[in-house]
């Protein structure tokens, strides 16, 4: 023992290659090994619940930035690393999450996008919130302004992806989850989906309220169009069943005699009262037009466009101001179409024969009332017989052969007269027209069959 | 200090060599060696160096170089007892024959 520390004072010289060797241990190793730690930190603190999180090493020295979302969750971190082979201090700069108080987490809807924004407590919770959304409306841009915060309520994921849920049903609109409250405006994409969102939200988890509910249901739109140039009658929007749809169908067919009509409603419930008390008399108002647009939304009936002759106007008006059912507001903007150049009188007989054998002026049955559902082709016959005013018109009235000849006869002159009086009443000369009955006299089918008597049942204008 | 074994170990060895060579020399070398007085003065420099490094006083990049020279200089000093230790005992063997 004594010799080594008598040598041991010879050692010394050795001490200068052994510093060029820790110069060179020291410039070789220390980047691989800081590398080595980093790799095994990160890898050590994978399956631990932290946000932004950051490590750099200096030397054995690790330096641990990250959001942890509890207290505990922070110690167990910087446990992790302490206990990592090799490291020999752990320079703790974590921090927690903010607290959110109140927690609030919302989704918006416009037309182009849906907005998550808000607090969410884990980004687990904020991907599954974000798949949800995608897949819930597939086609629209999501977009996350969403950020984590402590302080969320039991069961948060479950209500908020409930919510995100009802977003889909959502035309636009804003959904706020305040706490344990929610609060819900904007409008319903369909009929119903203002009921189906408050239905869904009794789905809400235990401790979880509807604060306000203002989801607003979409107009119950109803739609009519009238074009002359494709002599077509366009229905679309909403009907309340299949048993409105079918009346309002056989309505249209009877006042739109010479028109095609192109049938794009659909049933939904939601409807206003009095629906079709409000349709029926408007599609016969529609059916007075020569071109016209017929709109009833909600409790509101709108009709526009030009009617045949002056005198139409006011009387589309009153007729449709005593038919439609109260609490209904009618709005009308009505004009009239320019007059149409005058005929020869022989054009004009054409023009009545071509008219009259698309459509027929019907009557109550056994009785001179005319249907109102003739509105439309007399005010047609009426614009006619403007076109050559210095013609005089015989209006016959013909019956089938049922009945006594005396009270068919009699029924024939009242019909023809109450076809004149209608004219007259439209502004034309009463001087011009001659109501004449014919009775069952001259048929024109077969009285043997149903189809043959309702040929016979006819009003003729003749130009004399 | 497994850790800096196991990722320094060629380094370390080098420097048990290193130590080996010195130490075998040391026996027979007839130059002067460190005087007393300065050899209490390194010992003291190395306890305070130790301390500073068991403490963690020195952090980052220093402070692992500072470990790494720790453990360098403690392999160099175990190399050389362990080449004059073995040179005396070669010596010693063939001294009485010669």
């Amino acid at each position: 023992m004594h010799g080594l520390f008598r040598w041991s004072s010879k050692w010394w010289p050795g001490v200068i290659p052994l510093a060029i060797v820790w110069a060179l241990a020291a410039w070789i190793s220390t980047s691989p090994m800081e590398a080595d730690l980093a790799a095994r930190s990160n890898a050590a603190l994978k399956d631990t619940l932290l946000d932004q999180t950051r490590i750099e090493v200096s030397g054995r020295d690790v330096t641990f930035t990250a959001n942890a979302f509890s207290e505990d969750g922070r110690r167990s971190a910087v446990a992790v690393l302490q206990s990592v082979a090799g490291v020999r201090l752990v320079n703790d700069e974590s921090r927690l999450v903010p607290e959110a108080k109140p927690f609030v987490w919302s989704a918006e809807r416009d037309v182009a996008r849906v907005t998550l924004s808000g607090n969410s407590p884990l980004p687990a919770t904020k991907g599954k919130l974000l798949d949800a959304a995608r897949a819930t409306l597939a086609g629209v841009e999501v977009v996350d302004q969403m950020k984590l915060s402590r302080g969320a309520p039991p069961r948060f994921d479950t209500a908020a992806l409930l919510l995100v849920e009802q977003i889909g049903k959502l035309k636009d609109g804003k959904v706020i989850l305040s706490d344990n409250s929610v609060t819900l405006s904007g409008m319903a994409r369909d009929l119903g989906g203002r009921e189906a969102i408050a239905a869904a939200l009794k789905n809400l988890p235990d401790g979880f309220s509807v604060a306000a509910n203002d989801i607003k249901a979409p107009p119950y739109v109803f739609q009519a169009n009238k074009d002359p140039v494709t002599v077509t009658l366009t229905m679309s929007g909403y009907v309340p069943d299949n048993n409105v749809h079918a009346t309002i169908a056989a309505a249209a067919a009877r006042k739109f005699f010479g028109e095609k009509i192109v049938d794009n409603l659909k049933a939904s419930m939601g409807a206003p009262s009095r629906f079709l008390n409000a349709v029926v008399p408007a599609l016969g108002a529609l059916s007075r037009l020569s071109t016209g647009t017929l709109v009833v939304t909600d409790r509101e009936v709108k009709i526009s466009g030009d009617a045949l002759y002056e005198a139409a106007v006011p009387q589309i008006r009153a007729s449709l101001a005593k038919d439609s059912p109260e609490g209904w507001q009618i709005k009308t903007e009505l004009s009239v179409k320019p007059a149409a150049a005058p005929v020869d009188p022989g054009v004009c007989q054409q023009l009545f024969s071509e008219l009259l054998a698309k459509g027929k002026i019907r009557f109550e049955p056994g009785r001179a009332s005319i249907d109102p559902d003739s509105a439309g082709l007399l005010d047609r016959l009426i614009e006619i017989a403007m076109r050559c005013p210095t013609a005089n018109i015989d209006i016959a009235g013909h019956t089938d052969a049922d009945g006594e000849d005396a009270f068919n006869q009699a029924l024939s002159e009242k019909r023809a007269q109450a076809v004149t009086d209608y004219l007259v009443k439209a502004g034309l000369p009463a001087g011009r027209f001659t109501a004449l009955g014919y009775g069952s006299s001259q048929p024109v089918a077969s009285n043997d069959t149903d189809e043959g008597k309702a040929q016979n049942r006819r009003i003729e204008f003749l130009v004399r | 200090m497994g850790f800096l074994v196991i990722f320094n170990w060629s380094w370390l060895l080098l420097s048990v060599l290193l130590g080996f060579a010195m130490g075998w020399i040391a026996v027979v070398h007839r130059g002067r060696g460190v005087s007393k007085r300065t050899s209490q003065w390194l010992a003291l420099l190395a306890v305070a160096v130790v301390a500073a490094a068991l403490a963690h006083l020195i952090p980052g990049r220093p402070g692992y170089w500072l470990d790494l020279a720790m453990l360098i200089f403690a392999m160099y000093i175990l190399g050389c007892a362990a080449g004059s230790w073995l040179r005396e005992r070669v010596l010693a063997r063939v001294t009485p024959t010669s």
